[in-house]
């Protein structure tokens, strides 16, 4: 499956959750299941996706582990500030400096 | 099925649902340019990654998908991954259906297609003080339409900027960095902050996994987790 496939499968199916309930949710409702799925899936899916792309990134020599060390930065930036936004405006600098300093 | 009188003024209650969404509009722009750096950035066809706007129109699963494109995953992992994310679509149509039952096919076809977190805020605010769902709907549609402009236009610039952008930037942790800023907020919870810790450490066991199916096994063990967790209703007497 090429990635125009993979997008138009995900554009899809998204577009039949939008749907979904205009047809059922007035004879049935929201399964419960469902609804307890979808509280938990985005933060749960976020810890993955950031995980395997930090990890992806990560390497042998000291230079390898700047990644890392804006990842807690930008960990840190974020609990201070209670800004989302902090993680981007900290980490990519922060990024930026250590893969100069670090050997 | 109602019809839109064109002495119903629904140029004024488009123009409404356009001013309501201006707000939110200074939030998604940057997350969009986000978007559009990142597809720029990402091992697949750029053009590819915009498509995502209009066909996908939810960022987060936008990421998701173009983050695990470009790191070779499974197409199955991808989209199970991103329609995961958008799950909770499924709340906010059932939240719509109300407001919506009745109105034409094309309506509810094209009104679905705008639904996400900005337009459910402000269709929802708009229906509640409306006179007439005709009034609603005009203003839902304005709303919409002035976030997808915005959405699209987004993603094309960032992904005009990325492309343009010399290598060595490191932009391929941008999307990482992104996704900490959405989560670690989230962590205060403790049901979550168990969920994403069980999700982070089965995605870090399960790295060698052929085709990423290892995202796959993160997501469902992290959402195991999650429903175990959850704190127990109290039944009022």
């Amino acid at each position: 499956m090429t990635p125009w496939l993979v997008v138009l499968a995900v554009g899809a199916g998204s577009y039949l959750f939008r749907i979904s309930m205009l047809v059922v949710a007035a004879r049935r409702g929201v399964p419960p299941l469902a609804a307890r799925i979808a509280r938990h899936a985005v933060p749960v899916s976020f810890a993955v996706i950031a995980t395997g792309g930090l990890v992806g990134q990560l390497g042998a020599t000291a230079a390898d582990l700047a990644p890392l060390g804006a990842a807690v930065l930008a960990v840190a930036a974020v609990r201070r500030t209670g800004s989302p936004n902090a993680a981007l405006v900290v980490g990519m600098p922060a990024l930026w400096a250590l893969t100069a300093v670090l050997p | 099925m109602p019809v839109v009188h064109l002495t119903d003024d629904v140029g004024g209650h488009v123009a409404a649902g356009v001013r309501a969404m201006g707000p939110w509009l200074l939030g998604v722009a940057p997350f969009g340019m986000v978007i559009g750096i990142s597809a720029a950035q990402a091992d697949l066809p750029t053009l590819a990654g915009w498509l995502t706007g209009p066909l996908v129109f939810a960022g987060s699963a936008q990421v998701a998908t173009i983050q695990l494109l470009d790191e070779g995953a499974s197409p199955v992992v991808v989209v199970v991954a991103a329609l995961a994310i958008n799950l909770r679509l499924v709340l906010y149509s059932a939240t719509m259906a109300p407001h919506w039952h009745g109105a034409s096919r094309r309506f509810q076809a094209l009104a679905g297609y705008l639904l996400i977190d900005p337009t459910l805020a402000v269709g929802v605010d708009g229906y509640e003080g409306a006179t007439r769902p005709t009034h609603g709907h005009a203003r839902y549609l304005g709303a919409g339409a002035a976030l997808w402009v915005t959405w699209l236009a987004a993603i094309a610039v960032g992904a005009t900027a990325g492309a343009s952008l010399p290598a060595g930037r490191h932009l391929e942790m941008v999307i990482p960095l992104f996704l900490i800023g959405e989560l670690v907020p989230r962590l205060d919870d403790r049901t979550v902050r168990r969920a994403a810790a069980a999700a982070a450490a089965l995605a870090l066991a399960s790295q060698g996994f052929p085709l990423h199916l290892g995202a796959l096994v993160a997501i469902v063990g992290g959402l195991a987790v999650a429903l175990a967790n959850e704190p127990s209703q109290e039944v009022s007497p």
